[in-house]
């Protein structure tokens, strides 16, 4: 029994982790080369990026069942190697990802924007590769918007509702992660398990505030990272 | 040598500039939006020209016909920015050993503590950026831009932002520097007397182009246009024409004042009699008399300010009808007696002190 009660925990840790790692990259990406293009479709860009935040999640749910389904185009392709994402275990992961990327995006452009273009012009003229000033100059620099930006990604993953269900259903012990079990156990009048679930989030969202808070008072006293190896 | 020949619209702005150093400090001179920021990144690497060429000592950093453009990386060319931009993560040793490559730790450890020294601060080491004061934080730049030995150095106004004493004794240590190691340096100012002191040959820039390129000297005495005679502090300038010219002997008919003013000038190949011209004088060459003579004007003061060594003055032609002539003057304060704001004076322009150029 406890192992079925506790299991929207085991599945929402995974999805939220693997999540927060690809976010995390996906997001750096975007916001580093967005921060510094500014070709003519800029705004479009951005507008997509930041598209999901601005959706009601079970429409942007909805758009991923029609695109991973199987008459959608990528649903047709992953049949072709006899898988299909709907109602499985990594459809949490693509809508946690989709959902939690415009806020990973938006904080760390936010953190490359505030980095002088003219400290990175000077790397430049000192011979730095490309490679090497993004390393050592401007992550370090961009790095406290990049640790909030990642907090805020984990949390939104964390209590992604809307589109998992949409994607991913609820199959417990496969795709029922705890916000979607929170609702599901208070439908069936299981109010214990849902207040243990509760707990649980409020628990992990308070660490993730609390942890935000430290890092902000330790990087106020310090200074980020010294790239003393390159 | 540095020889630079190239061409960059953007927008309304177009840029179309020809100049070379050779092993000296040349000041670019020119108000802010005359292109001289965007001239020194097109020579970094740091904006790409549309056409035209780049070559540092025979080797070719840009060419729109041979389409090669290298990169800021690969130019080997210093560059001090107006605001510092060190790395403010870095400590003072760390920024300064960010471009040293190819040498052992031990090496760079060595090289940065030389830098230290001669740059004068040699305890600052271990300090961060904002631990240190803005005339430290120049020099930390200084250092930091020829760690990696640059084939040449640019620098942006770089002691604009330093208080008179800290930025006096950064110009001294630039020419030392320019000395001790033989190399191209451009300086980019908007201060005359800046650029005077550092260079011996100046560049004066405007809208994009270079308006007059050359010895320090004939630019502040032979302006060849409005733009350098106002830039260079001549700010008495009339619109005449030439009514003789006899051997050195000009002289211009300003029609707002009543006689024709006389200018010694050897340099007038390029004069014609009847020629539209713009004569000049600076504030400080124009002297207060009593007796009306040759060159004397009839003058109403407008207003007396006082300076420190001299009283600057503001005076107008009281012949003058349609057009108000506004001169001003630098009085040294001996010699400023005998006038007060509101009474009528005479000014006199010392004829070998007038400059004269084409309209």
């Amino acid at each position: 029994m406890t192992e079925s009660y506790l299991s929207p925990l085991w599945i929402s840790l995974q999805t939220v982790l693997t999540t927060t790692f690809i976010t995390f990259f996906l997001g750096i990406a975007a916001a580093r080369w967005m921060a510094r293009y500014s070709g003519r479709y800029r705004n479009l860009i951005d507008g997509l990026f930041i598209l999901p935040i601005v959706l009601p999640p079970t429409v942007v749910g909805f758009g991923l069942l029609v695109l991973f389904g199987k008459n959608g185009p990528l649903g047709a392709l992953l049949s072709l190697f006899d898988t299909s994402i709907v109602f499985s275990w990594p459809a949490t992961v693509i809508a946690a990802v989709i959902m939690s990327f415009p806020l990973m995006y938006m904080t760390s452009r936010g953190g490359f924007e505030q980095v002088d273009i003219n400290i990175e012009n000077a790397a430049r003229t000192l011979g730095a590769s490309e490679w090497k000033i993004f390393w050592t100059v401007t992550m370090p620099l961009a790095w406290p918007a990049i640790v909030s930006a990642t907090i805020l990604a984990f949390a939104r993953s964390l209590g992604e509702f809307g589109a998992t269900l949409m994607l991913a259903g609820n199959i417990p012990g496969k795709t029922t992660t705890i916000p979607v079990a929170i609702y599901f156990n208070i439908q069936s009048g299981n109010m214990d398990q849902a207040m243990v679930l509760v707990v649980i989030v409020l628990a992990i969202s308070f660490a993730s505030l609390a942890a935000l808070a430290y890092w902000k008072g330790k990087a106020r006293r310090t200074v980020p990272i010294t790239p003393e190896a390159l | 040598m540095l020889e630079v020949n190239i061409k960059k619209a953007i927008g309304s702005f177009s840029l179309d500039v020809n100049f070379s150093v050779d092993r000296e400090i040349l000041s670019i001179l020119g108000p802010s939006g005359s292109g001289k920021t965007m001239t020194l990144l097109c020579i970094a690497g740091l904006m790409r020209p549309d056409t035209g060429f780049i070559s540092l000592n025979g080797r070719l950093l840009y060419d729109s016909q041979k389409n090669i453009c290298l990169s800021a990386q690969q130019r080997n060319i210093g560059f001090v920015f107006q605001n510092y931009a060190l790395f403010p993560h870095l400590t003072v040793k760390e920024n300064i050993a960010y471009g040293i490559r190819n040498y052992s730790r031990e090496m760079n450890n060595g090289r940065v503590q030389e830098l230290l020294e001669l740059m004068h601060i040699p305890d600052l080491g271990n300090r961060y950026p904002k631990e240190i004061s803005s005339g430290q934080q120049q020099r930390v730049a200084l250092a930091r831009a020829i760690a990696p030995s640059p084939d040449a150095l640019l620098l942006d106004e770089p002691f604009s932002a330093l208080d008179t004493p800290q930025r006096e004794r950064l110009e001294y240590e630039l020419i030392g520097l320019q000395e001790m190691y033989k190399k191209d340096f451009l300086f980019v100012t908007h201060d005359l007397a800046q650029g005077y002191k550092l260079s011996t040959r100046l560049a004066v820039f405007d809208s994009g182009c270079v308006a007059q390129c050359g010895c320090k000297n004939s630019i502040v005495t032979e302006p060849t246009n409005r733009t350098v005679a106002k830039l260079t502090g001549i700010k008495n300038l009339m619109e005449g024409h030439i009514v003789s010219i006899n051997g050195r002997d000009i002289r211009v008919l300003v029609p707002e004042l009543e006689k024709p003013l006389k200018i010694l000038n050897s340099n007038h190949n390029h004069l014609a009699v009847g020629q539209p011209v713009f004569i000049g004088i600076r504030p400080e060459y124009v002297q207060l008399v009593d007796q009306e003579g040759e060159n004397t004007i009839c003058c109403n003061t407008l207003q007396l300010v006082d300076g420190v060594t001299s009283i600057h003055g503001r005076f107008n032609a009281t012949s003058d009808v349609e057009k108000k002539y506004n001169f001003e003057l630098d009085l040294l304060r001996f010699l400023s007696t005998g006038t007060a704001e509101g009474c009528s004076c005479l000014l006199y322009f010392p004829p070998e002190r007038l400059v004269i150029f084409n309209r």
